[in-house]
C-alpha cells in the first residue's frame, strides 16, 4: 500500500531489501544451520551481505540519474498524538555511500570470515559456534543498514542500539575465554557500558529534539532548526553536545574511547568489520547527517574539531608503544576516527566521509591481514591434520605479540605485500588512498587554524612511525619464536578478500582524486557545499614529508632490533618513563577506575546494606509477602462448590442493583 | 375489570407458589408435579391474554410430553429422594437473604421509582397469537432464530449421546514415546 | 420473506453450519485410527468460512428482518473466531490422540460453537443474542466434559453447565425487562422506542444491569468468574485454550455492541459498575494468580485479569469519541491476547502428558535449554502477557491505557499499571522455571502444538513492529458500526 508511490526511479523502491537480505540470511541460518554444513551456512550469510551490496549498487546507479533521491515509507510505526514515526528508508547520496561501504567491505569480510572462523572455532574448541557467528554478523549488517538508511532519528537509534548489541555479542563471542576465563566477557561488558554512556547522551539529544521540534524526522527537524537556533540557541547547543557524547561513545573518541582497544578480544573479522571499518564510523555519519544542526552552532563545531584532533594525537601516542598487533591497529583506528570527526567538525564533510571510506578499505585490510598473521602464528597445520578440536593443544605462545614475530615477509609473502599496502596507505604515502583522504583533512585544517593543523600533523607523523614500527617488528628481521619460524601462508578463501581490499586501497584515492572530485560532487546533493579541502600542493608536500620521515625514523630505530625475546623496546631505552606511560595507555583506565568506578562502588557498598537491603528490600519483600498472603486467603473463595459459586454470582447481582438503587 | 385483576392475582400467586414449591421439595416427584402445575397455571394466563393456541402448546408440549419424560426418568433412576444435607452453614439463609434483597431492589425500582403506568404499554392486535399469525411470524421475521434453535437442539442431542456413550474413551491412553 | 441475499450476508456462518453437519455424517465412515481426516476436514471448513468472511470484509447490511447485521466489527471478530478455531483444531489433534479421545464430534461441536460466536458478534436482536449465546455455550458444555469418565472433566462440564444456565436465565430475565420497557427485542426497534421517549428508563436500566451480568459471566469478570478456574482446569486443554480466547471475545462482542447501541444514555450510571467490575477483576485475577502452581489455573486467573483490562477502556463508553477508540483498542487487545494466550497454552499442551490436569510450573524446568524454540515461545508469550515492549501485549495495553486516560479514568489506569506489575511476578516465575531451573521436560508426540506455539510467538513479535497499521485497520473496520 505504501510502496505504490511513484518514485523518480523504480530502483529506489528496492531499498528495504538492504535490510531484508540480511534478515533472510539470519532466518535461514537460524532454522537450518544445525543441519547444514559450514560451507552452506557461510554461503548463505555471504549471499545475504552480497545481496545488500548489489541493492546498494543499484541504488547508486539510480542516484547518478536522479541525485535528489527519495524517501521510501515501508510501514507506519508509531502514530500517537504528535509523535508520528514511520519505518522509512532514505535514499540519498550520503546514505548510499554508507550503504556501499558497509555492504561492500562487509561482504568481503564475510567471505574472509568463512575461512577464518573455520580455524578459529577449532582453535577455540567449539565448532558449533560457527553458525552463531554468521547470524550475529548478518544481524550486524542489518542493524548497520537500518542505521544508515533511516529517515528519522528514532529508526537511526534502533540501528545504533542494534550495532551496539552486535558489538557486545561479538566481542564476547568467546565469552568463556581470555585471562582467568573472564577477560573477554569483561571486554564485552566494558564496551557495552561505555557505549551506554554515549547512548544516554544521544537519547537526551533525541528527547530535546522531540521537545523542541516536535518531530524526529530528518527533514522536519532540519527545516525547523534555524528558527529554534534563533529563538533558543542554548537548546541547540545542548542538543548537539549531547549528540556528541553519543558520537564519542560509538566512534571511540575522548573520553569514551577506552572500550575499543579491549574490543579486540573479539575474533579478527569482527575487529575488522565492526571495530574498524563500519560501526565505529557511525558517529562520523551521525555528525555528517546532522550537519544542518552543527553548522548552526559554531561552539559545538569547535568542540567537535578539538575532540577529534586531540583524540587523533592522543591515541597515536599510545599506539606507538603497544606490542599486540591488533592493539596497535585499534589505537590507530581511534586516531583515524579522530581525523574524521575533526574533519566533519570543520564542515569538511566530504573530506571526512572520503577518509571514512578509504579508512574502511585499508583498515579492514590491515585487520584481516593481521588476522592472517595471527592464524599463521597459530599452529594451524596440526589442526588440519587431526581436524579434531579437542585433540588440538593450544600453543602457549601469544600469537598476537609482535615481539615474538619477525621475518614473516618470507613465510607469508601475500600477507606481507597486502599488509605493506595497507600500512603505507594508513601512513599516508602517495599515491595510495590514505594519502588523498588524509591530505584533504589536513588541507581543511590548515584553513581552520594553525594549532589544529599542527596537532593533526603530529598525529600523522606518529601514524607513520607506529606503522613503520609494526612493519619492522612483524615482517622484517629474524623470526623471534618457534611459531614465527613455522608460519605459513593461509588458504585462498582468506587471502582472496585481502587482495581485493588491497586493490581498493590502491585505487580508493580515485574516488575523490584532485581535479575530478567525484565524491564531493556526489555528496553535495545531500550535504550542500561544505568547506572543501582543496588540494593544496604545499600541504600535500608537508604531509608526505612528515609521513616518510615517520617511516624512516621507525626504520632507524627498529631495523637493529635484534629479536632477543623480552629484550627492551629500543624506544624504552631512549624515552624511559614516557614510553612506559604510553605503553600503559597513560594510565587512563586506572584513572577512570580510581575516580569513577571505585567511588561508585564505594557508594554502592555504602548504600547496599542499610538502604537497599534494609529499607527498599524490606518494603519490596513486605509488599510481596503481603500480596502472597492476600492471594492465599482470596484463593479460598474458590472452594469448589457450585452453590457457592452461584451464591457469589447472586451477590454480584445484588451489589450491582444496590448501586443502581442508591446511586 | 375488578374480577379480571382478581383472577390474575390468584393465578399469579399460584404460578409463583408452585415454582417455589418445585424448588424446595426434597422429593423429585413432587418437584416435577409442582412444575406441571406451574406450566398449567401459566397456560391459563396465556388464555386470559387471548392466546389460546400458545396455551394449548404449553400444556401439550411442556406439561404433557416433557414432564412425562421427566417423571419417567426420575422413577426409572429411583431418584425420588434427594440425598445430601451437606449445606455449608448459613449458606441457604444467606442465599435467601440475597434473593429477598434483590427482589426488594427490583420492586423498588420497577414499581415505586419508575412511574410505570399500564396505559403506556401498547396492546398487540387481538389475533396476534392465532396459529396463522404465529406461523407467519415464525417463518418470516423469526426464521433465523428458528433455525438457530434447531441447531441448538441438534447440539444438545449430540451432547447427550457423547456424554452417555463412554465405550471408547479412556481405554487406550497412548503413553509418550510409544506413538 | 428471506431472500438469497439474506443468506449471502451470513455466508460464513451458513457455510460453517452446513460443513459441521457434513462432517458429522462423514465422520461416521472414518475409522477411529484415521481421525486425522476429520481434523483436516474441519480445518478446511474453517478456512473456507474464513475465506467467505474475508470476501465480505468491508460490506455492510442487515439480514433476516434485522436479526443480524454484517459490518466491519462482526467481520473482524468472525475472522478472529475462525482463526481461534483453527488453533483449537491444531492443538486438539495430537492432544486428543494422546488422551485416546479422538472422536469426530469434537470438531463438529467446535464448529457449531464458532458459528454461535459469529452470530453473536453480528446479532442485532436480543433474541438472536440469547440464541447465539446458547449455540456457542452448549457445545462448550459438552466439550468441557469431553474426557467424560475422568472426574475433573465431568466436574468442569457440570459446573460450567449449571452456572451457565443460571447466567443464561439472568440474561433472559434482562431481555424480558427490556422488552417490557420498549416493546421490542430488535435493536432498531428498541433504539427508536428510546429515542421516541416511549421507553421506561428504569425498566431499561434493570435490563441493562441484568444483561451486564449475563455477559460478565461469559467474559469471566469478577465476581462472575467463579466457574473459570475449575472449568479451564478440568476441560481438555485445547478447549481451555479456545475458551480463554474465543468465548471471551464473543462475550465482549455482544457486550460492546449491545451497550453501545442500546444503552448510551445509561453510560454515566453503568460507568460506575463497569469501573468496579474492571478494577475488581484486575486486582483479584492478578493477585490470586500468584498463589497458583498449576499452569491451567494460573492462565485462568490471568484471563480474569485480562477481561478486567479490556473492560477498563470501555468504562467511559458514553463519550462517542472514546467509544470508537475503546472498541478499536478492545479489538486490538483481543488480537494480542489471542496470540499470547494461544502461545502459552500451546507450549503447555506440547508438554502435557496424557491424563493430566495441567502442568505444574515446576514441570517447565529446563525447557529453555532442552527445547529452545518452545522455550522462546513461552518467554515471548509471558513477556507479552506482562506487556513488555517489542511484544503485541505491550501495544495492546498501551492502547487500552491510552483510551482510559483519554476518558479520564486515571485511578483505573493506575490500578491497571500496578496490577500489571504484580502480574510480572507470576509470569516471570514461569520464565524462571523454564530457564533457570534444571529439569528434563519431555515433549509429547506430535508437533502441531509446537507449531502453534511458534507461530503465535512469531506473530506477537513481528506484529509488534507495525502496531499502528493493525490498530488503524481495527479502527477503520468499526467505522461502519452502528
Amino acid at each position: 500500500m505504501f510502496l505504490s508511490e511513484i518514485f523518480s526511479d523504480p530502483a529506489f523502491s528496492l531499498v528495504p531489501w538492504v535490510v531484508f537480505f540480511p534478515l533472510a540470511g539470519i532466518i535461514l541460518n537460524l532454522i537450518f544451520s544445525r543441519r547444514w554444513e559450514e560451507k552452506l551456512t557461510a554461503l548463505t550469510a555471504c549471499l545475504a551481505a552480497g545481496g545488500s551490496f548489489v541493492i546498494s549498487l543499484l541504488l547508486m546507479l539510480a542516484l547518478t540519474h536522479h541525485p535528489e533521491g527519495a524517501t521510501i515509507t515501508l510501514l507506519e510505526w508509531i502514530n500517537t498524538g504528535s509523535l508520528q514515526i514511520n519505518w522509512a528508508f532514505r535514499v540519498d547520496t550520503l546514505s548510499v555511500t554508507m550503504m556501499l561501504v558497509v555492504s561492500g567491505v562487509g561482504t568481503l569480510i564475510h567471505i574472509y570470515a568463512a575461512g577464518y572462523m573455520h580455524y578459529d572455532v577449532r582453535i577455540n574448541g567449539d565448532p558449533s559456534r560457527y553458525s552463531r557467528f554468521f547470524i550475529f554478523f548478518n544481524l550486524f549488517i542489518l542493524a548497520m543498514m537500518l542505521l544508515v538508511s533511516a529517515d528519522n532519528y528514532l529508526m537511526l537509534f534502533v540501528g545504533w542500539e542494534g550495532v551496539g548489541l552486535c558489538s557486545y555479542l561479538l566481542i564476547g563471542f568467546w565469552f568463556e575465554k581470555g585471562a582467568d576465563g573472564i577477560a573477554n566477557a569483561r571486554a564485552a561488558k566494558k564496551a557495552f557500558l561505555v557505549n551506554r554512556i554515549g547512548d544516554v547522551g544521544l537519547l537526551i539529544a533525541l528527547f530535546l529534539m522531540f521537545w523542541n521540534f516536535g518531530s524526529l524526522q530528518f527533514d522536519t527537524v532540519f527545516a525547523r532548526a534555524p528558527e529554534v537556533a534563533a529563538a533558543t540557541p542554548a537548546v541547540l547547543l545542548a542538543m548537539t553536545l549531547f549528540m556528541l557524547l553519543g558520537v564519542a561513545g560509538k566512534s571511540a573518541q575522548l573520553p569514551l574511547y577506552v572500550w575499543l582497544p579491549d574490543a579486540m578480544a573479539g575474533p579478527t573479522p569482527v575487529s575488522a568489520l565492526i571495530h574498524a571499518a563500519t560501526m565505529v564510523t557511525a558517529g562520523v555519519y551521525l555528525v555528517a547527517r546532522s550537519h544542518t544542526l552543527y553548522s548552526l552552532v559554531p561552539a559545538a563545531q569547535t568542540t567537535v574539531v578539538w575532540l577529534g584532533a586531540l583524540t587523533a594525537l592522543f591515541a597515536a601516542t599510545i599506539a606507538v608503544a603497544q606490542n599486540d598487533i591488533k592493539k596497535v591497529l585499534a589505537y590507530s583506528t581511534i586516531s583515524q576516527l579522530g581525523f574524521m570527526v575533526a574533519a566533519v567538525g570543520m564542515g569538511a564533510f566530504t573530506a571526512g566521509l572520503f577518509h571514512l571510506t578509504t579508512h574502511a578499505f585499508f583498515k579492514a585490510l590491515l585487520f584481516l591481514a593481521a588476522g592472517s598473521v595471527i592464524l599463521g602464528m597459530e599452529d594451524v597445520r596440526k589442526l588440519d591434520e587431526t581436524n579434531l578440536s579437542d585433540s588440538f593443544h593450544h600453543s602457549h605462545v601469544d600469537p598476537q605479540d609482535m615481539t615474538l614475530m619477525g621475518g614473516l615477509r618470507r613465510k607469508m609473502p601475500v600477507t606481507f605485500w597486502v599488509y605493506l599496502m595497507g600500512a603505507l596507505a594508513l601512513a599516508g604515502i602517495a599515491p595510495l588512498a590514505g594519502f588523498f583522504s588524509k591530505d584533504e583533512i589536513l588541507a581543511a585544517a590548515s584553513q581552520n587554524g594553525l594549532l589544529v593543523f599542527l596537532v593533526l600533523l603530529a598525529a600523522a607523523f606518529l601514524t607513520a612511525f607506529y606503522m613503520g614500527r609494526q612493519l619492522w617488528l612483524v615482517f622484517f628481521g629474524k623470526p623471534r619464536s618457534e611459531n614465527a619460524e613455522n608460519a605459513r601462508e593461509n588458504t585462498a578463501l582468506i587471502v582472496l578478500p585481502l587482495i581485493l581490499l588491497a586493490g581498493l586501497t590502491v585505487l580508493g584515492g580515485l574516488l575523490n582524486f584532485p581535479g575530478s572530485l567525484a565524491l564531493e560532487g556526489w555528496l553535495e546533493h545531500t550535504l550542500g557545499k561544505g568547506i572543501n579541502g582543496e588540494f593544496n600542493s604545499m600541504v600535500a608536500g608537508i604531509s608526505l614529508i612528515v609521513s616518510i620521515t615517520g617511516l624512516v625514523t621507525a626504520w632507524f630505530v627498529y631495523s637493529r632490533y635484534s629479536g632477543e625475546i623480552k629484550k627492551l623496546d629500543p624506544l624504552e631505552d631512549m624515552f624511559g618513563a614516557v614510553f612506559i606511560g604510553a605503553r600503559n595507555k597513560w594510565y587512563v583506565d586506572e584513572l577512570y577506575h580510581a575516580i569513577i568506578v571505585r567511588p561508585l562502588e564505594g557508594l554502592s557498598q555504602q548504600l547496599a546494606q542499610p538502604v537497599d537491603q534494609g529499607l527498599i528490600d524490606g518494603i519490596a519483600v513486605g509488599f510481596g509477602s503481603l500480596t502472597k498472603a492476600i492471594a492465599q486467603s482470596w484463593r479460598s473463595i474458590e472452594n469448589g462448590f457450585v452453590r457457592s459459586y452461584a451464591l457469589a454470582l447472586l451477590l454480584g447481582i445484588v451489589l450491582i442493583f444496590s448501586y443502581l438503587v442508591i446511586r | 375489570m375488578i374480577t379480571g385483576i382478581l383472577f390474575f392475582d390468584v393465578m399469579a400467586v399460584l404460578v409463583i407458589s408452585t415454582s417455589i414449591g418445585m424448588l424446595v421439595s426434597r422429593n423429585a416427584v413432587y418437584s416435577a408435579l409442582f412444575l406441571v402445575l406451574n406450566f398449567a397455571s401459566v397456560a391459563v394466563l396465556y388464555v386470559t391474554l387471548g392466546a389460546p393456541f400458545i396455551a394449548m402448546a404449553q400444556v401439550t408440549v411442556y406439561a404433557g410430553a416433557i414432564m412425562i419424560l421427566f417423571l419417567f426418568v426420575i422413577m426409572l433412576l429411583g431418584a425420588e429422594r434427594l440425598e445430601g444435607e451437606s449445606t455449608i452453614r448459613g449458606q441457604r439463609l444467606f442465599g435467601g437473604l440475597l434473593a429477598v434483597i434483590l427482589l426488594g431492589e427490583l420492586t423498588w425500582m420497577a414499581v415505586f421509582q419508575s412511574g410505570l403506568s399500564p396505559a403506556a404499554l401498547t396492546m398487540p392486535a387481538s389475533d396476534f397469537a392465532g396459529p396463522t399469525q404465529i406461523g407467519l411470524t415464525l417463518f418470516n421475521t423469526y426464521l433465523l432464530p428458528f433455525e438457530v434453535t434447531s441447531f441448538i437442539l441438534l447440539v444438545a442431542i449430540i451432547g447427550a449421546i457423547i456424554l452417555t456413550k463412554t465405550d471408547n474413551i479412556g481405554k487406550r491412553i497412548i503413553r509418550p514415546g510409544k506413538d | 420473506m428471506p431472500t438469497v441475499n439474506d443468506f449471502l450476508l451470513i455466508l460464513p456462518e451458513v457455510v460453517l453450519l452446513i460443513w459441521a453437519l457434513l462432517i458429522l455424517l462423514i465422520d461416521l465412515w472414518i475409522p477411529d485410527t484415521k481421525k486425522y481426516y476429520t481434523a483436516v476436514l474441519s480445518a478446511a471448513g474453517l478456512v473456507i468460512s474464513a475465506g467467505c468472511a474475508f470476501a465480505l470484509l468491508g460490506r455492510t447490511g442487515s439480514a433476516f428482518s434485522n436479526m443480524v447485521v454484517l459490518d466491519g466489527f462482526s467481520s473482524v471478530l468472525s475472522i478472529l473466531f475462525l482463526l481461534s478455531g483453527l488453533a483449537a483444531v491444531a492443538l486438539a489433534y495430537d492432544y486428543l490422540k494422546r488422551n485416546a479421545a479422538q472422536r469426530g464430534e469434537y470438531y463438529t461441536l467446535l464448529l457449531f460453537s464458532i458459528a454461535g460466536m459469529m452470530l453473536m458478534a453480528s446479532a442485532n436482536d436480543l433474541i438472536m443474542v440469547f440464541l447465539s449465546l446458547e449455540l456457542l455455550s452448549i457445545p462448550l458444555y459438552i466439550l468441557a466434559g469431553f474426557f467424560r469418565p475422568r472426574l475433573a472433566s465431568e466436574e468442569a462440564a457440570l459446573k460450567y453447565f449449571l452456572l451457565g444456565a443460571f447466567s443464561s436465565a439472568i440474561l433472559l430475565f434482562g431481555i424480558a425487562w427490556i422488552y417490557g420497557s420498549t416493546g421490542h427485542t430488535d435493536f432498531p426497534g428498541i433504539v427508536a422506542s428510546i429515542d421516541g421517549g416511549r421507553a421506561n428508563y428504569l425498566l431499561l436500566l434493570i435490563g441493562a444491569g441484568l444483561l451486564l451480568v449475563g455477559f460478565g459471566f461469559k467474559i469471566g469478570v469478577f465476581p462472575f468468574h467463579m466457574w473459570v478456574p475449575d472449568t479451564y482446569q478440568g476441560s481438555p486443554s485445547s478447549i481451555g485454550a479456545f475458551m480463554t480466547v474465543a468465548t471471551k471475545a464473543a462475550g465482549f462482542a455482544a457486550l460492546l455492541r449491545v451497550f453501545l447501541v442500546l444503552f448510551p444514555a445509561e453510560a454515566p450510571i453503568m460507568a460506575g459498575i463497569l469501573w468496579g467490575l474492571s478494577a475488581a477483576s484486575m486486582i483479584f485475577g492478578n493477585t490470586v494468580a500468584i498463589a497458583q502452581m498449576n499452569m491451567k489455573r494460573l492462565l485462568a486467573y490471568s484471563s480474569i485479569a485480562n477481561a478486567g483490562y479490556i473492560l477498563m477502556a470501555f468504562v467511559p463508553y458514553g463519550n462517542p469519541v472514546i467509544a470508537q477508540e475503546a472498541v478499536s483498542s478492545a479489538l486490538f487487545y483481543l488480537l494480542a491476547y489471542a496470540l499470547t494466550s494461544f502461545g502459552a497454552w500451546a507450549v503447555m499442551i506440547a508438554l502435557e502428558p496424557a491424563e493430566s490436569d495441567g502442568l505444574l510450573l515446576q514441570d517447565f524446568s529446563g525447557l529453555g535449554r532442552k527445547y529452545p524454540w518452545l522455550g522462546a515461545a513461552l518467554l515471548i508469550s509471558m513477556l507479552s502477557f506482562i506487556g513488555v515492549p517489542l511484544t503485541m501485549g505491550f501495544w495492546g495495553k498501551f492502547y487500552l491505557f491510552k483510551t482510559a486516560v483519554d476518558g479520564s479514568q486515571i485511578p483505573l489506569v493506575l490500578i491497571g499499571l500496578l496490577t500489571s506489575l504484580v502480574s510480572a511476578y507470576y509470569y516471570l516465575r514461569i520464565v524462571m522455571f523454564a530457564y533457570f531451573k534444571p529439569g528434563e521436560p519431555q515433549i509429547q508426540p506430535g508437533r502441531w502444538a509446537s507449531v502453534v506455539a511458534v507461530i503465535c510467538a512469531a506473530g506477537i513479535f513481528v506484529l509488534s513492529f507495525i502496531p499502528t497499521p493493525v490498530f488503524q485497520f481495527a479502527a477503520q473496520m468499526i467505522m461502519g458500526m452502528k
